[in-house]
C-alpha cells in the first residue's frame, strides 16, 4: 500500500517538474586537456590553485528551464598542470602565493566571472559559455608583480549533442580550452609580465594591499628593483 | 516458389527504403590548383570551420561522415579531435589559420613542423558550410482517444546542403584545390492514422558526393 502511495507521489512530482520546469541540469566539465605545443618560456613558476578555484561551481536559475549548475572547478587542476607543462620551462604546484622557494615566482589563477546562455534565450542554435579568469603573478617573496584578466569563450551547436547538459558541458570545455590557448599565446605579452621577464624576474617592492604576506620573507635572494607594474583589465567577456 | 519468396524477403528492406527515401539532387564541383599525390605513409585530416567571429559552424557529424568515407578509400585519415589535440593550441577556434597565406608561417614553426612530420600529415581539408531547412509546408494533427490514436495530415519540408572543402598542402603550404558539394531534397510525411515519413537524406547525399570527390582529388584521379 505504501509502495503504491510512493509511486503516485513520485509521478506527481515528475509531472509537476515537467510542467513547471523545476528541473536541474547539472554538468561537470571534463578534465581531459591537451598539453600546449609551444616553445617553453624560460621561467620556473609555482602554480597556486586555491580551494575556491578547485571547487568552483556556477549556479543560475533561468525562468521556465529550471536550475543550471556548471562544475568547472574539478577540471582546473588538470587544466593548469597541462598548461604549465607546455608553456613553462618548469613548474610546481604550491600551497600559497608566498611559497616560491627555489622558483622565480607564483602564478595564482581564479575565476572572476561566469556567464552562459542557452538557445532559448538567444534564439540561436548555440549553447555559449563565457569565463573570465583573473591571474596574479607574485615574485619569489610573495609580492605582486602583476594582475590581469583573461576572457574565454566556448560554444556548442545544439544539434551536435544529445542533451542540453552535454551541449553545455561541451561549451564550457571549449571555453576552458580557449582560456588555455589565450594564455599560451598572451602570457608573455601581458605588459607587467613582459617587463618583469625582461628585467630578469626581479623581486618587486611590496605593496601593503597587494602582498599576500604581512611579514617580509626571511631569505631575500634576488635584487630588489622597482620596476613599474601595469595592471591591465582591458579584456572583458564577450569575445 | 520457396526461392522466390526468399528473394522477395531479402529485397524487402531495399524496397521499403526506396519507397521511404525522398529524392536528393547533388552537384559537385572541383577546382584544381596543384598536383596531388599520397604515399602509404601520408595522412590527411578533415577539419570543420569554427573560426570566430563567424557564427556559422560546420556540423560535427558532417565532418565525421566525410572523414569516415574518405578513410574508407585506403587513405589514412586523422580524426579531427585527435589532430586538434596533437597541435593544440594552434587549431582552436580563436587561433586556427583563416587563410592559406597563414599556413607557411605556421608550418615554419619548428615544433609544429616536427609534429606534422611525426603524424605524416600531407593534406589539411577545411570544410565550410551547413545544411539548412529552406522551406516547409502542410499540417498534421494527432489525437488520442480511449478507443485508439491516430494522425491525419500532410507535411513536407525542403533541406539544402552547401559545403565547400579547401585542400591545403601541409608540406608546401599552398592550396591544392577546392571541392564543393551542393545537395537539395524534399521530404514528405503523409499521415492517414499512421504517419509515414519519406525522408530525403540531403546531408548524407552531400557527404557522400563530397567524400568521393575528395578521394579522387587527393589521389589525383581527376
Amino acid at each position: 500500500m505504501q509502495y503504491r502511495h510512493d509511486i503516485r507521489l513520485y509521478t506527481l512530482v515528475l509531472i509537476a517538474a515537467t510542467i513547471f520546469g523545476c528541473t536541474t541540469t547539472n554538468v561537470k566539465v571534463s578534465d581531459q586537456f591537451p598539453v600546449p605545443l609551444m616553445p617553453k618560456m624560460q621561467v620556473n613558476l609555482g602554480i597556486h590553485l586555491d580551494d575556491a578555484l578547485k571547487k568552483f561551481v556556477y549556479r543560475e536559475k533561468i525562468a521556465n528551464t529550471g536550475e543550471w549548475i556548471i562544475g568547472v572547478g574539478a577540471a582546473q587542476e588538470n587544466m593548469f598542470v597541462n598548461l604549465a607543462t607546455g608553456v613553462f620551462e618548469s613548474y610546481s604546484l604550491v600551497s600559497g602565493p608566498d611559497q616560491a622557494a627555489g622558483m622565480d615566482g607564483v602564478l595564482q589563477p581564479s575565476i572572476a566571472e561566469v556567464q552562459f546562455s542557452i538557445p532559448k534565450q538567444t534564439r540561436s542554435k548555440y549553447y555559449e559559455v563565457w569565463l573570465k579568469y583573473q591571474f596574479k603573478l607574485f615574485d619569489r617573496q610573495g609580492n605582486l608583480v602583476g594582475e590581469w584578466s583573461l576572457p574565454a569563450y566556448g560554444k556548442a551547436h545544439k544539434q551536435d549533442y544529445g542533451s542540453s547538459g552535454s551541449a553545455l558541458e561541451a561549451a564550457a570545455l571549449a571555453a576552458c580550452r580557449d582560456a588555455m590557448a589565450f594564455f599560451s599565446f598572451n602570457f608573455e605579452r601581458e605588459p607587467s609580465i613582459r617587463q618583469w621577464l625582461r628585467s630578469g624576474k626581479p623581486i618587486v617592492p611590496p605593496t601593503p594591499a597587494a602582498s599576500p604576506t604581512t611579514t617580509p620573507a626571511a631569505n631575500q635572494t634576488g635584487p630588489t628593483t622597482g620596476i613599474g607594474i601595469a595592471h591591465s583589465d582591458s579584456n572583458k567577456p564577450g569575445v | 516458389m520457396n526461392q522466390l519468396s526468399r528473394r522477395t524477403i531479402s529485397l524487402f528492406p531495399i524496397l521499403v527504403c526506396t519507397a521511404l527515401c525522398g529524392c536528393v539532387t547533388a552537384t559537385v564541383q572541383q577546382v584544381r590548383e596543384a598536383e596531388t599525390s599520397l604515399t602509404a605513409n601520408d595522412s590527411v585530416v578533415v577539419l570543420g570551420r569554427r573560426n570566430r567571429p563567424s557564427s556559422a559552424e560546420t556540423e560535427i557529424d558532417f565532418i565525421s561522415c566525410v572523414s569516415k568515407k574518405v578513410s574508407g578509400g585506403d587513405i589514412r585519415v586523422i580524426p579531427e579531435q585527435e589532430f586538434v589535440d596533437a597541435l593544440f593550441p594552434w587549431f582552436e577556434p580563436r587561433t586556427a589559420p583563416l587563410h592559406n597565406s597563414d599556413l607557411p608561417e605556421l608550418i615554419g614553426q619548428p615544433l609544429l613542423a616536427e609534429r606534422i612530420r611525426e603524424i605524416g600529415l600531407k593534406y589539411l581539408i577545411w570544410i565550410e558550410g551547413s545544411t539548412q531547412r529552406t522551406n516547409s509546408a502542410g499540417s498534421m494533427s494527432c489525437s488520442i482517444a480511449p478507443g485508439g490514436a491516430g494522425c491525419f495530415g500532410f507535411l513536407s519540408w525542403e533541406n539544402d546542403s552547401s559545403y565547400e572543402a579547401a585542400i591545403w598542402d601541409a608540406r608546401s603550404g599552398r592550396t591544392a584545390g577546392r571541392v564543393s558539394s551542393d545537395a537539395a531534397g524534399t521530404s514528405y510525411m503523409p499521415a492517414i492514422v499512421i504517419p509515414i515519413p519519406i525522408i530525403a537524406r540531403v546531408k548524407n547525399g552531400a557527404c557522400t558526393s563530397l567524400a568521393e570527390q575528395l578521394l579522387s582529388f587527393v589521389k589525383n584521379k581527376s
